[in-house]
């Protein structure tokens, strides 16, 4: 146990030093384009990978969810185009727009909060190409097909958001509290009451709990957490239009939680990398033509070697170098067949 | 919290009046008066498919009962949610072992211990030697599972598992204990384990046990109650039971 946890602690060290030490040699394109667009995304998808991996529900409302943080920030920034009526400094505009999520988060759990499995999945896909067709159809606060532009996301020690190494580095930092504040959460009272949900909803009602205000709370936490990710990637895009919350961005959040892996909350960011690399790269591989094809077969692959996802296939592949050594020092006579 | 001796024997601890529960067209229990008495070690018996686990299922509100009234220590409990008749002291276990496979024992455990108290939504996490994590040493201690608290719960034994979940059972101090056939798929060396388990349980808790094999029940009980086809056929005491011509002919026509 102990050398697990500080092989875990080294590779954790390791993992963090790469990743705050990106901006010295990568170039700018790779450091906003790739990695800051994966941990923006990875957010979101981590979020999903909340719900679905602690809770057992796999929600598709968190792409529409980061979209109401979205929304509500562009609609408060100052200088966005068309200026809302209430303009806000970003120190407010932000943390509001997280509550807003967090808010449409419980208000989405409410909605779900009977319903499991596939009937799960059809209401939150339901609520979140409603809200979608809503943005894309509201002009007074939406402002339609356009959405809102110039979100240019606040200055950060004088320095503006765009600048290449803020927003890794805001990224980066939101990115890495929120992943330990779900490492943390689900060893909580809180955290193991939706795990017991998860594998037993009925016994956990019959030791005490309430299911339905636990779900209700989990899913306003995974709407704070994708909060978080809508205001980012807001700032990212520079600006909110209701295609970035449509149907094709809540699929691409699905798609980056289950090839990164739902069984693990790195998985979600993971996951988000080799999608922003496919959706960057592909095209210049194969061409405008057929890139989708290549992206689609990419995923398939993936998700056929290891239906959990690259997050499973590692630990597969851990366990079996693992087994490896054990058989080295065992020094086992008859042969490599080891039985099970 | 616990009642004074003399409320308690004033007050039956449960006393089902009519209580019936349909599903659809079938009438899986149906017209079942009964009186509990606080302390009382009441066995259930009956052959498959009848109305035993509905019957725990209606007194602790999975589904609530279709007709008739079920009365706690004197308050109507018949239509309240499950987890509010948990939070009343009504502890249950189940036929199948349904605990929660992806936590350990010990998070087992300490979930049953934090769904009898207040901040259950927390999200502090509890240090070490916090009195919720010392309850839950004292509980494995008493259901015996003291040395496999760190192993995921689908990895212990089926008896494991059944220890735990009285365990989970009796976390919230409950003044009524339900267990639904604990004996069921244990060897023969796990039998003796649960006998000793349930010989400990404090005296002032109410047992209704449902139980399969005769013997077992006839000697952890002071009543019996017998079902049959979701009606109670017999309500006795374990001596005047087996003697019963019906009994009888239940378990002689089950080929006992």
């Amino acid at each position: 146990m102990i050398i697990m946890s500080t092989r875990r602690w080294a590779l954790t060290g390791i993992g963090l030093a790469i990743l705050l030490s990106l901006p010295l040699f990568l170039p700018n394109f790779w450091l906003v384009n790739i990695f800051g667009r994966a941990l923006v995304y990875g957010i979101v998808a981590l979020s999903l990978t909340f719900l679905a991996h602690y809770g057992g529900f796999v929600s598709l409302a968190q792409t529409m969810i980061a979209g109401v943080a979205g929304y509500a920030v562009a609609m408060m920034a100052p200088n966005a185009i068309p200026l809302g009526d209430v303009t806000l400094p970003y120190a407010l505009a932000i943390p509001l727009a997280v509550l807003a999520a967090t808010v449409a988060g419980a208000v989405v759990g409410l909605i779900a909060v009977n319903t499991r499995e596939i009937y799960l999945l059809m209401i939150t896909l339901a609520l979140a190409v409603g809200f979608s067709l809503f943005a894309q159809s509201n002009i007074t606060w939406f402002n339609g097909y356009e959405g809102i532009r110039n979100v240019v996301g606040p200055e950060i020690f004088g320095r503006p958001f765009r600048t290449p190494m803020v927003f890794y580095y805001t990224a980066l930092i939101v990115a890495a509290l929120l992943y330990l504040l779900v490492l943390y959460v689900v060893r909580t009272p809180f955290g193991l009451v939706l795990q017991a949900i998860r594998d037993s909803n009925r016994r956990t009602a019959a030791i005490g709990f309430h299911v339905g205000l636990h779900r209700i709370a989990a899913f306003a936490l995974a709407g704070f957490i994708a909060g978080w990710g809508g205001v980012l990637i807001t700032f990212y895009n520079i600006g909110i239009t209701p295609s970035s919350i449509g149907l094709w961005a809540t699929v691409g959040v699905l798609i980056m939680a289950v090839i990164g892996g739902l069984g693990h909350p790195l998985g979600a960011f993971i996951g988000a990398l080799i999608f922003a690399l496919m959706d960057t790269f592909a095209s210049s591989i194969i061409g405008h033509d057929r890139f989708n094809t290549l992206i689609g077969m990419v995923f398939l692959i993936i998700v056929l070697l290891s239906p959990d996802g690259v997050w499973g296939m590692g630990g597969r592949l851990a366990a079996a170098l693992g087994r490896k050594d054990r058989n080295k020092i065992t020094g086992s006579n008859t042969g490599s067949e080891q039985p099970r | 919290m616990t009642l004074s001796t003399s409320s308690a024997s004033d007050l039956p601890a449960l006393v089902l009046d009519g209580v019936g529960r349909r599903f659809g067209a079938l009438h899986a229990v149906s017209g079942v008066t009964l009186t509990i008495h606080a302390g009382e070690r009441r066995a259930i018996l009956g052959p498959n498919g009848a109305g035993k686990t509905t019957l725990f299922n209606t007194i602790c509100g999975d589904y609530p009962p279709t007709s008739g009234k079920i009365t706690y220590f004197g308050a109507d409990i018949s239509q309240l949610k499950p987890y509010r008749r948990a939070r009343m002291g009504i502890g249950r276990t189940y036929q199948s072992s349904t605990l929660f496979n992806g936590l350990s024992v010990r998070e087992n455990l300490y979930l049953a211990v934090r769904a009898a108290k207040s901040g259950r939504f927390s999200m502090i996490k509890a240090g070490p030697g916090h009195t919720d994590l010392v309850r839950v040493a004292v509980l494995a201690e008493q259901v015996r599972v003291d040395h496999i608290l760190d192993t995921r719960i689908d990895a212990v034994s089926h008896g494991q598992r059944r220890q735990v979940e009285i365990g989970m059972a009796l976390a919230g101090d409950p003044k009524l204990l339900m267990l639904d056939e604990p004996a069921a798929g244990l060897s023969a060396a796990e039998r003796p384990e649960l006998v000793t388990l349930m010989a400990g349980l404090p005296r002032d808790l109410t047992l209704i046990l449902i139980e399969h094999d005769m013997d077992v029940a006839l000697a952890n009980s002071e009543k019996v109650t017998v079902m049959k086809d979701g009606v109670v056929v017999v309500d006795s005491t374990p001596e005047k039971v087996v003697d019963d011509p019906v009994v009888q002919a239940i378990y002689l026509g089950e080929g006992h």
